[in-house]
């Protein structure tokens, strides 16, 4: 270890340019960062699709794509951890490396931030380390918890801790319970100084990716055969469900009633039903969601004439989002999210628990279902001690709050000592560099200047 | 005949022998006792059966459905990746294998359970396998850091400790021993928590004895278990310096800089005051933040205790409302007539009426 600083020490300068990737399931966030400037990062889908013309889609052409009818997709990314590289490789090629490429940079003269999901495995971790060095030739890397990254953003201009102008937003932040409801799982995780708490980290295995096809499955049995259409039902999810506060009284609202039963709530929708035009892949391309309107669907019902698809969403709309809250609903052996974060804080000293629970941050594409915070916040309340204080609160855009970290992080002092240069891989290994990055940033590094 | 001095006493066993049995009558359902002349029926009537069966049915079908959700598309789908000339072909043997590598997730859990499991049985093979995992130790060893006192381990608890310790060597009972080195500790982070309540900036009077708040949770039982297992390692470290602020100074968290909250006339009313529970030292924050990831499959959240949980909601398997009525024939859930009379439809086409 003492050789390996040596040799950094008197090693060549780190390279001015950082790429900053946040190589989610669903999507990649990438983006430069050098020291004096950051761009906004690209959103890139992370998949290989075909479309029902047979036409395949690598990554950002997916843009490209007009008629998602019938698309299926690869994806590299599975459980939130790069499984498959060939698949993974050509998207990068194209997006980073390629001639034309979008976002072309030359690796040897570059730095890679990458973040991964915690408790990966370490054969996986092992791939990704070699092929980054070995494969794309990168001269210095750093792989790290997507978790840690998010520490160095504005926490409490997040949480909206009322604060002097002028005062010097901390990076990383002090203390953070991180939670990131992703595409694959959803992962809670106290943030110390930057630095994880690896034996307080829990996940729930409910994503977005579960959600998506559980719509699908309730779509399929009361609609119709929605299973060729993730895309679509996917979409629909995103604008259409949300969490509700008030689950039984909702479910109340949206039932049909015992035989014979005229419910005026369920007639009139009681502004919970929607109604959702799905794409017809001729005019429309993108599905829309209108009010209920019930003598538009009994019109339908009865046979008149129309020229759209229109589902009614009643119970469908909260009911899957519920799944964050109450994965047994579906059989899941696992606890629901506010359970979660208490398992999470309850292996740690109480003492940390009033910092933690006062700098909850949600990430991750889930948190913006309508409500999610508030449902969440209550959740954690009626589970803590009276005297703490929960604050929730949710970035801007979750979606890309990773990656916003991660490049502020690419500014910071840590990643001098965080990073491994491609001549310390050579020299000592693939597993040299686990380690080191497994070990993270310790905990007196700070002391010292 | 006195049957040879043999007295029959009425029984509740049963008694076996070629020709004849004693048999207590306990009810129409005996267990041998009616053979059945319809071997369906007999498998169809066996007590206890039916029921698990019905469950197993279940757990199977709950089992099947999450993997379907699970999965990225409906249909197996195979898109090559599109050809593309001009790239660099070459590879090192390391990339050659990883690119060419078809394994899906659930493969590389498996290979990684298997090598947990050699780990266990046989650590030399595990190594030679593959040397990173999963006894790779950090550079700090965080194990000594772990069992480090507990917060209450001021210069009070760790003399006692060592007490304990002695009144271990003169071969008591250990357990008794370890009892009451739990007692003594619990007894200075009592103390502990009373100052700790009493440091801070707004100073509270000291809080009533039975505080009915945070401080009775699982963690907090745990601490205390803590200073008795290894209290060698108390006197080699500096008495931690009374608290001033929350947290303490000094510490890896610094402690808070800015000015209290103004005060309040109820600040010192004693139904009001708040109970701050001591915080972590040093050595706890260090071994927490050191510590090394866990595996997939530890950071997995279980359902806990059966006490401390709910019972799972059921909901109707056609409108999604609750499930008040379950079906005779299958089990499934369903809430009410109309969405029974659906069911009935396709319970009919899978298992015959």
């Amino acid at each position: 270890m003492a050789g390996g600083k040596k040799s950094r020490a008197s090693g060549p300068t780190p390279p001015s340019t950082t790429l900053v990737l946040d190589n989610g399931a669903n999507t990649i966030k990438a983006g430069f960062v050098t020291q004096t400037k950051t761009d906004e990062p690209r959103v890139i889908p992370n998949c290989l699709a075909r479309d029902r013309h047979k036409k395949v889609y690598v990554g950002s052409e997916l843009d490209k794509c007009k008629d998602f009818g019938e698309i299926v997709f690869r994806r590299p990314v599975e459980k939130g951890f790069i499984v498959n590289w060939e698949a993974q490789k050509e998207i990068w090629d194209r997006e980073f490396f390629d001639e034309k490429a979008p976002q072309r940079c030359d690796p040897s003269e570059t730095r890679l931030v990458l973040s991964e999901q915690p408790n990966s495995l370490p054969a996986l971790q092992t791939h990704c380390d070699q092929m980054v060095f070995e494969e794309f030739g990168f001269s210095s890397y750093y792989r790290g918890p997507a978790s840690a990254f998010n520490a160095y953003n504005d926490i409490q201009g997040i949480l909206k801790t009322p604060r002097a102008p002028d005062a010097v937003v901390e990076r990383p932040a002090e203390v953070l319970l991180l939670i990131d409801s992703g595409y694959s799982h959803t992962t809670v995780t106290p943030v110390l100084q930057g630095r994880p708490l690896h034996q307080a980290v829990r996940r729930l295995d409910v994503g977005g990716k579960l959600m998506t096809n559980y719509l699908t499955r309730l779509l399929s049995v009361r609609h119709f055969d929605m299973r060729n259409d993730t895309y679509v039902v996917n979409e629909m999810k995103e604008t259409a469900c949300y969490v509700s506060l008030d689950f039984k009284g909702d479910l109340d609202k949206t039932w049909k009633g015992t035989r014979g039963e005229k419910r005026p709530d369920y007639i009139s929708g009681a502004g919970i039903a929607k109604d959702y035009v799905l794409p017809d892949s001729h005019t429309r391309f993108h599905g829309i969601i209108r009010e209920y309107e019930p003598c538009v669907s009994s019109r339908i019902r009865k046979g008149g004439v129309s020229t759209e698809d229109v589902l009614t969403l009643r119970n469908e709309r909260f009911v899957v989002p519920e799944l964050l809250f109450h994965p047994s609903d579906i059989g899941i052996r696992q606890p629901g999210l506010g359970d979660l974060v208490m398992q999470s804080i309850s292996v740690l000293p109480v003492g940390l628990w009033p910092g933690l629970l006062a700098n909850i941050v949600v990430v991750g594409g889930n948190s913006l279902f309508d409500n999610f915070i508030q449902r969440l916040q209550t959740e954690i309340l009626e589970r803590v001690p009276d005297a703490c204080i929960v604050r929730v609160a949710r970035p801007e855009d979750p979606i890309t709050s990773t990656w916003h970290g991660a490049a502020n992080f690419a500014k910071h002092a840590h990643i001098e000592r965080l990073a491994v240069t491609k001549q310390e891989y050579e020299e000592y290994g693939a597993a040299w560099v686990g380690r080191k990055f497994a070990t993270g940033l310790g905990v007196d590094g700070d002391k010292q200047p | 005949m006195n049957n040879f001095g043999v007295i029959e006493v009425a029984s509740t066993k049963t008694t076996r022998a070629p020709g004849w049995a004693y048999v207590p009558d306990v009810g129409p359902s005996g267990a041998q006792a009616a053979l059945p002349t319809n071997r369906k029926r007999a498998a169809r009537n066996q007590s206890g059966l039916s029921l698990s069966d019905a469950s197993a049915r279940q757990d199977a079908k709950i089992r099947k459905d999450l993997e379907a959700l699970d999965r990225d598309t409906h249909k197996d789908v195979v898109i090559p990746i599109p050809t593309k000339g001009g790239r660099n072909t070459k590879h090192t043997p390391n990339v050659r294998k990883i690119l060419q590598s078809q394994k899906t997730f659930a493969n590389h859990l498996d290979d990684y359970q298997a090598l947990v499991a050699l780990a266990e049985t046989n650590p030399a093979a595990a190594a030679a396998l593959h040397p990173v995992i999963p006894t790779n130790k950090p550079s700090a060893p965080p194990s000594t850091a772990r069992n480090s006192p507990a917060p209450a381990a001021p210069t009070a608890s760790s003399t006692k400790s060592t007490t304990t310790q002695t009144a271990a060597a003169s071969r008591r009972s250990a357990a008794a021993a370890k009892r009451a080195a739990a007692k003594e500790a619990k007894e200075a982070k009592e103390a502990k928590a009373k100052e700790a309540a009493a440091a801070p900036p707004p100073p509270p009077p000291p809080p009533p004895p039975e505080d009915p708040t945070p401080n009775d949770t699982t963690t907090d039982t745990e601490m205390t278990d803590a200073p008795p297992s290894e209290p060698t390692t108390a006197p080699s470290e500096p008495p931690p310096q009374q608290p001033q602020s929350y947290p303490p100074d000094g510490t890896i968290l610094p402690a808070y800089q800015r000015p209290p909250p103004p005060s309040h006339p109820g600040d010192d009313d004693p139904l009001l005051v708040s109970v701050v529970p001591t915080f972590p030292t040093d050595e706890e924050l260090r071994a927490l933040m050191t510590a090394l990831p866990l595996n997939y499959l530890e950071a997995r959240a279980e359902w806990g205790d059966e006490e401390g949980r709910y019972p799972t909601r059921t909901f109707c398997e056609v409108c999604g409302y609750w499930g008040r009525v379950r079906c005779i024939k299958c089990g499934a859930r369903v809430c009410a007539l109309d969405c029974l009379e659906a069911h009935r439809e396709e319970c009919v086409t899978r298992y015959g009426l």
